[in-house]
């Protein structure tokens, strides 16, 4: 079962929110950003270049020319690479764990995996974030050595920042899922 | 089909029925819902907040737990303390939100009058708050707040803890910011009759807009416990901050001539400032050490445990807007002489205090006629005081008083722009009142821009703690919200 709905992140700019129902115990939430768009790419192209322009002019150093090209290369480059994240995606498989997969506009993905042995609650936190106080999913981890306590909080979606509305929507999921596991694991 | 769909997560998400999208504004229907209901959606603004400890911040604490109790929404907003910044929850769903800003000079934050603005607007947005309800004309936090508040067309109460004076270049100074603090603020609070006098002159207001509610204690903290006295001596217990204000020179002229007189009388001093060398001084030069105990910086739940330990309480501040350390003392039972200064005369009736001129011979008379009623048993059993006091001053009370002034609050039409800035050129003086005009002008033309940047609509409103719709006692609720959502999926 696929579905797709579309949200808005905390900027106002749009989401969509892809659901992957594999089986009851597992599902996917992917999250994906509108792509780069090309008058963005344009903006900040010409403004390098027209600073590059003005700086030669007044220097008269062909220098400065060649090295915003550069920049705006190995700007582009960077961008691409390691600040621009495309797709965010949640795949909770309830007897396994819980793995956050980011794709990165130029095709490099990070993956990180939590044990579910070691996943204690997924909760919607609240932080003050810049000028703005957000909400967010995250996932608590267990400390190893007292098991009531949370050795640390493991922010999902971190890019996108998605609104309310769709946090409540992947926690809820997510809630279903750790209830179902909890009643396996103290059925067996 | 996007914009249908939006609307119903939204309607689901705060729960009220009413779509965001369909109205601009959401303090708008905040409004229309809160005079339909008769409770409020309070933001207590103040620098001074738990872990910070102090009259401000307890009184901050109990105010909000009793209006909590009483159905109101109430959030308290204050600056980070060391590591404790982001949001907090206390007891009962009170939700603290510690603001990562500078701190400037003794806990008050660093104020510029517009660098606070997008952050307040985000949180009095997000909270649908319609009071705004700040504390002590110290705090820098507090007057930001009702400025942007006012900017932002919303109802604003301000509490006044302290007493100033008239004469020196800082008084003058911070009077003048607080005339333009207050000339266009809804309502005033005062905690004692001397301090509205006080603050009415100050800011140069109109009486009729300042109440008078006095602070209050807990008294179930402050119960006598007469045998934990030693009976075959006198104490004499003292606690409060060794600084000027509170005539630490004073004590340090009481101590020795007391002390020679009655070879039976001890002195036990809890608290912790600059003039602690002064009374170390006289305790080396008067080889007391003996007799007058230095106790240092007190933790408030130890308060209780030293007043106990004494028969006579001593205070000798030189001004006091409303002493609430006398109250805690005449609650623990004890007999207390006190300094006739600001609004301490008003506190407590005639026969439970002894009240004297701040000099160091009318307060020796004073403690001298407290130590004879002693010896002569005639002071009333401690129980019996305790019993007295305990009804005079309840937070419950101050709460029940507070609450109507936010419902006249809510009655009143907030000044529009034109207005305001009409009030504060005619009010405040010409040059004054022309510089703040402009940043009143200013700090709206910085609203409309982040209102550009960040309009109400995409600013998710907050899931309520307390209040009429408060989700810290209905357990479950996100799991009833999840049934209706699986209902609505279904039927798509």
């Amino acid at each position: 079962m696929e579905e797709r709905r579309s949200f808005s992140d905390i900027d106002g700019g749009r989401l969509a929110l892809q659901r992957r129902y594999y089986s009851p115990s597992c599902r996917e939430f992917c999250l994906s950003c509108p792509r780069l768009s090309l008058r963005s790419l344009t903006a900040a192209t010409c403004t390098v270049w027209l600073v590059a322009y003005g700086l030669f002019t007044l220097c008269q150093n062909s220098m400065v020319l060649s090295a915003a090209i550069f920049i705006t290369l190995i700007g582009l480059l960077g961008y691409l690479h390691f600040v621009k994240i495309d797709q965010e995606t949640l795949l909770i498989i309830g007897s396994l764990g819980i793995q956050m997969t980011s794709s990165y506009a130029s095709g490099k993905e990070s993956t990180t995996f939590i044990e579910m042995g070691k996943v204690k609650d997924v909760v919607i936190n609240e932080a003050i974030y810049m000028q703005k106080v957000i909400y967010y999913l995250c996932i608590l981890l267990k400390d190893p050595v007292e098991p009531q306590g949370v050795s640390q909080v493991v922010p999902v979606f971190q890019s996108a920042k998605p609104r309310l509305d769709c946090l409540i929507e992947v926690y809820r999921s997510c809630q279903e899922i750790l209830a179902h596991q909890a009643v396996t694991s103290t059925s067996l | 089909m996007t914009k249908p769909h939006l609307n119903m997560a939204y309607r689901r998400v705060n729960g009220h029925g009413q779509s965001l999208t369909s109205k601009p504004s959401h303090i708008d229907c905040g409004i229309h819902q809160l005079r339909r209901t008769g409770t409020h959606n309070i933001c207590m603004v103040s620098d001074f907040f738990y872990p910070n400890m102090g009259g401000v911040e307890s009184h901050i604490y109990q105010l909000s737990q009793c209006l909590i109790e009483r159905g109101h929404k109430v959030i308290i907003v204050t600056h980070a303390y060391g590591n404790r910044k982001g949001i907090r929850y206390l007891t009962s769903g009170l939700k603290v939100y510690y603001l990562p800003l500078k701190v400037m000079y003794n806990q008050s934050t660093a104020t510029t009058l517009f660098h606070s603005l997008p952050l307040l607007r985000y949180i009095f947005v997000r909270e649908r708050v319609t009071i705004i309800h700040s504390h002590s004309s110290f705090s820098a936090m507090a007057h930001d707040a009702l400025f942007h508040a006012k900017t932002m067309g919303l109802q604003t109460v301000f509490t006044d803890h302290s007493l100033f004076g008239f004469a020196d270049v800082s008084s003058v100074l911070t009077n003048k910011l607080l005339t333009v603090s207050l000339c266009d603020t809804n309502h005033i609070i005062c905690v004692s009759y001397t301090s509205k006098e006080n603050t009415v002159l100050r800011a140069a207001l109109n009486p009729e807009i300042v109440s008078v509610i006095p602070n209050a204690v807990d008294p179930t903290d402050f119960t006598p416990d007469p045998c934990r006295r030693d009976d075959s001596v006198i104490t004499i217990v003292v606690i409060s901050r060794l600084v000027y204000r509170k005539g630490i020179d004073l004590l340090s002229g009481i101590i020795p001539e007391l002390c020679q007189k009655y070879p039976d009388l001890n002195f036990i001093v809890g608290g912790e400032g600059p003039k602690r060398i002064i009374l170390e001084e006289v305790r080396e030069r008067y080889q007391l050490h003996d007799r007058v105990r230095l106790l240092g910086a007190l933790e408030h739940q130890d308060v209780r445990d030293v007043l106990v330990q004494g028969h006579i309480f001593l205070n000798t501040s030189l001004t006091e807007a409303f002493c609430m350390a006398i109250v805690e003392a005449a609650s623990c039972g004890l007999q207390v002489v006190s300094t006739r200064v600001g609004g301490i005369p008003e506190v407590l009736p005639d026969n439970l205090i002894i009240l004297c001129e701040p000099s160091v011979k009318s307060l020796c008379n004073g403690l001298e006629k407290a130590i004879s009623q002693l010896k002569s048993g005639t002071l009333p059993d401690p129980q019996k005081i305790h019993n007295r006091v305990k009804t005079f001053y309840t937070w419950r009370n101050v709460a029940e008083r507070t609450e109507k002034v936010y419902d006249r609050v809510s009655r009143e039409a907030v000044l529009p722009m034109d207005k305001r800035l009409n009030r504060l050129i005619s009010h405040c003086g010409p040059v004054t009142g022309c510089t703040f005009a402009l940043l009143a002008v200013l700090n709206f033309l910085f609203l409309i821009f982040l209102r550009w940047l960040t309009p109400d609509s995409i600013i998710d409103i907050a899931v309520d703690a307390t209040g009429p719709q408060g989700a810290w006692t209905q357990q479950y609720s996100f799991s009833k919200k999840g049934e209706d959502n699986k209902e609505i999926s279904k039927s798509r």
